[in-house]
């Protein structure tokens, strides 16, 4: 079953914040659907759509590999379902 | 691909991360009904048995969901059939024992609260109903998890004044069988008016007659998302507030569907209501005084609150309504003064008295709650004060609910700390005019009138 989720990463701007991120994706074996970011005053914001098939990844496993990046690159990064989102701003 | 902003992506991290928007608790109800048997022990054996079998996998059901959406859900709870309706007999040590049964249930499973140690008396007591109430203060002294409540009010039947004189006693009991703990045991005590079947929320859930074998009912929250709406927006009049609200409102309470549906699908149970309350606790940020105060009151209990209380609690219920067909429990604002760090400020201050409250009560999802009183308080002052926020709820046809807290060797002024969800608060002063004739008179106050309605 293929699995949708939206990562948020923020945090203090420097290089190679959204190649970081992605990699860690890459090696989950999930597939960044889409991103958008920015910086503004300094402040790395992007979004991600990330899907993968859960007979090669879990949303956990997804999440604790984030962390670590998010640990290690300075970047407060959020996994969530993307059912979440669809709720509260669609009925 | 339903297609999501970036604006509104932000809004639901902004939501989590800054402004407590939470789940305040997933609470599954069971049925007990088929655990009566002649022998109490059998009762207990059987009321453990099913509780555990209903119930093993809510922690991790819930901690799953918590993980998938990124939404704390910060307590998971159980509520029982009225254990009153479910035990027959007229032996307090037999009730008493089943709330032993009751606390290891939840102790086994993981949660904090058991709610339905409860008995309905509004229009008088069976043999049952009377000696549950007569346990009440050993049970509720002698366990950690176990809640009761009493509902000896309505509409329909009025005010049972000889329970609610009972419930005086039983507060008192507690309070000094709790006194080492800051009388915390009558924190865990509900008297109700119109009590709802299906209330979510502790100390109160009840697992009703009507309700189904097991249902899940959640109690969202939020009210620092609410706060910043309000406080970003200070000019504008009271009906563009009040849509923001709805609107704010509408958001939360998705989050409480969404959480229903999935957490009702794995836990093979019955999807129940979504409570609309917003329901405050003692962090800072996470207060409803707090989104009074930003509607521009110096502080709650100013002239005004019970305006200001009245929109926020129609506007919430407003979008909530508009998010989930399935609404229910206590649905409104909460006013607790222990478990809000606003309210307890302001009556710090003296700024929020009782009275006050009082008032507030007619237009909030409960009324004197969390309320800490002298230690010395008349069990006729008690028996009155309970009373008058009962006669609020009979006469205008709403739940009302009273969770007084009398603090042994506590005056007026000094600080009550209760610990965790309970908060801490100030001892609130009491009148002290004489009420010994009134509450003495016993019997029941006749249910009102339903038309002619001024």
């Amino acid at each position: 079953m293929r699995t949708t989720v939206i990562v948020t990463a923020l945090g203090p701007d420097r290089h190679g914040l959204l190649a970081a991120v992605a990699g860690t994706i890459a090696a989950q074996n999930a597939n960044v659907d889409d991103v958008s970011q920015t910086v503004a005053n300094g402040m790395f914001t992007m979004i991600m759509f990330v899907s993968f098939d859960e007979t090669e990844t879990t949303m956990l496993e997804l999440q604790q590999a984030l962390a670590g990046t998010g640990e290690e690159v300075g970047l407060q990064i959020h996994v969530q379902h993307e059912n979440i989102f669809k709720y509260m701003h669609r009925i | 691909m339903v297609f999501i902003t970036t604006e509104e992506i932000l809004e639901t991290v902004r939501m989590i991360q800054a402004e407590n928007l939470d789940v305040r608790a997933v609470t599954m109800g069971i049925s007990l009904y088929d655990c009566a048997a002649r022998n109490v022990d059998d009762v207990c054996r059987r009321v453990y048995k099913k509780i555990l079998a209903r119930g093993w996998r809510l922690v991790p059901v819930a901690l799953e969901l918590q993980d998938k959406y990124g939404v704390p859900i910060v307590n998971r709870r159980i509520s029982v059939t009225p254990i009153a309706q479910v035990v027959a007999g007229d032996d307090p040590e037999g009730y008493v024992k089943v709330a032993h049964a009751l606390d290891a249930a939840a102790q086994e499973i993981g949660v904090d609260f058991i709610g339905g140690f409860s008995a309905l008396v509004q229009k008088g007591f069976t043999r049952g109903d009377a000696a549950l109430i007569e346990a009440v203060p050993q049970a509720i002294a002698e366990t950690e998890r176990v809640c009761s409540s009493v509902n000896v009010a309505s509409t329909r039947a009025g005010i049972n004044m000889d329970a609610v004189l009972k419930m005086s006693d039983v507060l008192l009991a507690v309070a000094r069988a709790t006194a080492e703990r800051d009388s915390i045991g009558a924190a865990k005590i509900v008297t109700f008016c119109n009590v709802p079947e299906d209330n979510p929320f502790m100390a109160g859930a009840v697992h009703g007659a009507g309700e189904p074998e097991v249902s899940i009912n959640v109690a969202i929250s939020g009210p620092g998302v609410i706060r910043n709406v309000v406080a970003g927006n200070p000019d504008i009049p009271f009906t563009e507030l009040a849509d923001l609200i709805k609107r704010t409102t509408f958001k939360i309470t998705r989050v409480g569907e969404l959480v229903a549906r999935e957490a009702s699908e794995a836990l093979g149970a019955q999807m129940g209501i979504i409570d609309l309350s917003l329901a405050p606790s003692p962090k800072v940020g996470d207060s409803v005084a707090e989104i009074l105060e930003s509607m521009g009151l110096e502080r709650v209990g100013a002239p005004g609150s019970t305006a200001a209380l009245a929109l926020l609690n129609d506007a919430v219920k407003k979008g909530g309504t508009m998010a989930t067909s399935s609404t229910g429990g206590l649905s409104g604002a909460f006013i607790p003064v222990s478990e809000d760090a606003g309210m307890a400020r302001a009556a710090e201050e003296g700024v929020l008295t009782i009275e006050k409250l009082e008032a507030m009560t007619a237009v909030c999802s409960l009324g004197l709650d969390m309320i800490v009183v002298p230690g010395d308080i008349s069990r006729d002052c008690l028996a009155g004060m309970i009373a008058d926020v009962m006669a609020i709820g009979m006469i205008n046809g709403k739940t009302t609910g009273a969770r007084l807290i009398p603090a042994i060797g506590k005056k007026v002024g000094d600080q009550v700390k209760l610990g965790g969800l309970f908060g801490a608060g100030p001892v609130m002063p009491v009148s002290r005019a004489g009420n010994e004739a009134f509450i003495a008179r016993g019997g029941r106050i006749p249910a009102p009138l339903q038309s002619l309605t001024n």
